[in-house]
């Protein structure tokens, strides 16, 4: 009974934190991923320049900037979203984007917002390609024959914006002597 | 020939120290299958003798085709493979021993040099026209008489050139159309100009002088399409051929498509194609038109479809096996791609 207890609350939990797993809504009805971090041990300054170089230089394929202040980024972005195979998959569409950043000293917020999504479809090469320039507002409500799909969509559009959050927030908030120690560890034979 | 050659891998080798390195992807899987019923208004089964779809009053099969795609810094592979009458007797030529079909669509590999300039060799869909072998790259179920009789696919190696996301060139060397091994050695010198007027609107102006099935051909080719709204496209395709001493064809398909829902559009197909005269041998006129619908759900497509073709040559039979003008048919083809 205890276990049975248990497995119920294990199974709850689980689906409490899977619907948690989408994205918020701003006051125009426009779907947000919103964040906050808290950067009190980097300056203003280097923030700004951290989130330059993390948008202009590690993901420039996905970004064309906007406009660029001294607290303030203005980008349009890009993600690819994969179906998924059995074990492996392949690019179904992309969602586009606007992303804002803003620093302050101390923190910084950033948000991605104006979701919009464009399918992809097979050419004649076997490759997935743009097939439309009309993008659809993630927001939209799907028909009945679409709905299981779309939704799949918005999933995945939040699961590589979370991981794209995930990724910036630990850059803005990295360790700098920590960050550009990429090179391998050196084994010095001499010593045991 | 050979300083061709020698030119174009001198410039990839230069352009290939100056490029930088691009990520590696995933093992890509996806496919296709498809299946249809089609039942011939005169109950003649080759009545209107464009590919696939052949039976008359039977639930038949297309294909299965799966394919693989995997990138691993610059350099990519794609193999694609079907099963079935539409992805091997009806579209692939018997090459391999026993009569058994290697049953591939695509199979190349491909170097991106720079973001610009890239090389492709192997086995790969035709550039030529407007519909493909694929069932999930066409709208219409039923094909045209200009895909019918232009090359289904060429064998040989390509460069493609990226002056702006508006503007490509290709050009490339080729073996005789829809042909594993060339018969008659690299014979085939085939170009693409691709241009992007506005957005969502992509027009190819197509190019392959060689040999062909027959003889020595040249193919002119323009294939365009343009999504005008949301709700609606357009596409046309114009192609004429001429064939050394063994006529050739010419003819022109206009493809309007409307969404008249998220999930269902309705697409119409007006095809005019006409066959060279042979000597005394004179060529023949069709018309055809075709009314389809595309209603998805998820990956499956429910294919409903109309088609009328008119010959005044009387190219048809009728229920009594006599010549006739016209001729029609219904099907219902189920798509469904992953």
């Amino acid at each position: 009974m205890k276990y049975l207890f248990l497995i119920g609350l294990s199974v709850l939990s689980l689906r409490i934190n899977a619907q948690q797993k989408h994205f918020s809504v701003d006051d125009n009805g426009k779907f947000i991923y919103y964040q906050i971090v808290d950067s009190s041990l980097v300056a203003k300054d280097s923030l700004i320049s951290r989130a330059k170089y993390f948008i202009n230089v590690l993901n420039k394929k996905a970004f064309k900037i906007q406009s660029v202040t001294d607290s303030s980024i203005l980008a349009n972005g890009k993600t690819i979203i994969d179906k998924t195979v059995l074990v492996s998959s392949h690019p179904s569409g992309e969602i586009s984007y606007k992303f804002i950043f803003e620093a302050r000293e101390g923190k910084c917020r950033f948000w991605l917002t104006n979701f919009e999504y464009i399918p992809y479809e097979r050419d004649r090469y076997g490759n997935f390609v743009l097939i439309t320039n009309f993008k659809t507002p993630l927001e939209k409500t799907p028909d009945k024959l679409s709905a299981k799909e779309w939704n799949d969509i918005v999933e995945r559009s939040f699961a590589k914006t979370e991981q794209f959050g995930v990724n910036f927030r630990k850059f803005l908030t990295a360790d700098n002597n920590k960050k550009f120690r990429k090179h391998a560890e050196i084994i010095i034979t001499k010593k045991w | 020939m050979k300083k061709f050659l020698t030119a174009i891998f001198s410039i990839a080798s230069t352009t290939c120290a100056l490029a930088q390195e691009a990520p590696t992807s995933p093992l890509e899987f996806s496919g296709s299958v498809d299946t249809y019923f089609k039942y011939d208004f005169a109950k003649q089964p080759g009545n209107i003798a464009t590919s696939f779809a052949t039976d008359h009053n039977s639930v038949s099969l297309g294909m299965i085709d799966l394919v693989l795609k995997k990138r691993t810094g610059k350099a990519s592979f794609l193999g694609e493979m079907s099963f079935g009458p539409r992805g091997q007797s009806q579209s692939i030529p018997t090459d391999a021993a026993e009569g058994s079909s290697f049953h591939i669509q695509n199979l190349y590999i491909n170097y991106d040099f720079t973001e610009k300039f890239s090389m492709t060799a192997g086995y790969m869909g035709t550039f030529i026209g407007y519909e493909v072998i694929s069932p999930v790259g066409n709208f219409n179920y039923s094909t045209s008489y200009l895909f019918t009789n232009g090359p289904f696919q060429n064998a040989g190696i390509k460069a493609t050139y990226k002056f702006s996301s508006r503007v490509s060139l290709m050009a490339g060397l080729f073996n005789d159309w829809n042909i594993y091994r060339a018969t008659r050695g690299v014979s085939s010198i085939g170009a693409q100009l691709m241009v992007s007027p506005a957005d969502g609107w992509t027009a190819y102006l197509n190019f392959l002088n060689g040999a062909d099935p027959a003889g020595y051909g040249t193919i002119e080719d323009l294939t365009t399409s343009y999504q005008i709204s949301k709700t609606f496209k357009l596409g046309l395709n114009a192609a004429n051929y001429d064939s050394d001493g063994n006529g050739g064809y010419a003819g022109i398909a206009l493809y309007p498509q409307y969404a008249v829902a998220a999930a269902v559009t309705l697409g119409l197909r007006g095809e005019y194609f006409k066959t060279k005269d042979v000597g005394a041998v004179e060529g023949k006129k069709y018309t055809g038109v075709t009314l389809t619908a595309n209603i998805k759900s998820g990956g499956l497509t429910f294919i409903p479809e109309v088609r009328l073709d008119h010959s005044g040559d009387k190219a048809f039979l009728n229920k009594d096996g006599f010549s006739a003008p016209n001729a029609g048919q219904f099907s219902l083809a189920a798509v469904y791609s992953f």
